[in-house]
């Protein structure tokens, strides 16, 4: 599964918007399959901040664990987002 | 005239933050002519060409006295957030016209991304809390290339107590705030926001200025790192001015 996350806006920086998000998302969970891989697609996406990250992202890493896949993306406030999710939550994302 | 929406001198006056003289004057000069209605013959302000005005003036004149005044002012309605909603709209257009400007080429993403952490931090940690007006001012000039955003909510220390109530003074809130990244979540979503704008304004060279209560934090060349110092004038909330 591909999640595309511009199609939950172009500005994503907001922990309410963040939560609303993957509020949105874990609706469509229960058809996911158990060793599916579950792909995050930042293409199309302007800015991205430390705080939809974290109530987005982090939840799905612990969840899926190593299924959990976020496509590289060039997008400077994506990568600098990504970077501190890892120092502040303590895990590795799986960034390919 | 009739679709003019019409602001009075005193009502000008405290928008802007400046005594009804300055208008005076500033009708005389050009630089903000009032109009006269021909009954009373009082002056009255467009509040267009006001919005117009005030990202040309001191901005950070503007929020400062807007965050420490005494007295609860709204402010022009088209710098004022009062809900995330609101300040979500504006840091999107804030986004396009970076966009459009050409100013940040590809690192215009950072910029707003800095913003928006720092404008939602205001509702994410006053919700419920705000001491009188709620919602925050934010206004910049792109040409000047700065930004800047003013809460009357809480300030640092007061927020920051909750997960830490050790914290005794405002330098010390603000230096932990920046610096300590913060894992104890309960009883509120603490985020650590403060750390990655202080990241991206040293990387990238930007000027920050950011106050709450009696404490100033500076982030500049002169700053070598960052530093804490008693504020001049101290105000309740937080207030932020990045130059880019």
């Amino acid at each position: 599964m591909i999640i595309q996350l511009k199609k939950f806006g172009v500005t994503l920086t907001s922990r309410q918007l963040g939560k609303e998000a993957l509020s949105a998302f874990t609706s469509s969970l229960p058809g996911i399959g158990e060793r599916e891989i579950i792909e995050v697609d930042f293409d199309g996406v302007n800015t991205f901040s430390p705080s939809w990250g974290d109530e987005f992202l982090t939840p799905l890493v612990k969840k899926f664990g190593a299924r959990f896949i976020l496509k590289q993306s060039d997008n400077p406030s994506v990568v600098a987002t990504l970077k501190l999710l890892e120092e502040v939550n303590g895990y590795r994302l799986n960034i390919i | 005239m009739q679709n003019k929406e019409l602001i009075t001198i005193n009502q000008t006056s405290q928008i802007l933050g400046v005594s009804i003289d300055t208008l005076r004057r500033w009708d005389k000069s050009g630089k903000l002519p009032a109009i006269r209605l021909k009954i009373s013959g009082h002056r009255y302000y467009d509040r267009n060409l006001l919005a117009e005005l005030m990202p040309r003036l001191d901005i950070y004149k503007l929020v400062l006295k807007w965050a420490s005044g005494k007295t609860a002012v709204e402010p022009l309605t088209d710098f004022y957030c009062p809900n995330s909603s609101i300040f979500q709209a504006r840091l999107s257009r804030f986004e396009t016209e970076l966009i459009k400007s050409g100013v940040l080429q590809d690192k215009f993403s950072l910029l707003t991304s800095v913003t928006g952490e720092i404008g939602n931090n205001a509702y994410d940690h006053n919700l419920g809390n705000w001491p009188d007006i709620p919602g925050v001012f934010f206004i910049y000039n792109i040409n000047n290339r700065q930004v800047a955003i003013a809460d009357r909510g809480q300030g640092v220390l007061t927020t920051l107590k909750k997960v830490r109530p050790d914290l005794i003074n405002d330098q010390d809130a603000l230096k932990m705030a920046f610096t300590e990244i913060i894992s104890g979540r309960a009883p509120e979503s603490r985020g650590n926001g403060l750390k990655f704008v202080r990241r991206i304004v040293i990387d990238n060279k930007y000027d920050l200025l950011f106050k709450s209560g009696q404490a100033e934090l500076r982030i500049n060349k002169k700053s070598n790192g960052l530093s804490i110092v008693k504020a001049k004038i101290p105000i309740n909330g937080c207030l932020a001015l990045i130059k880019f």
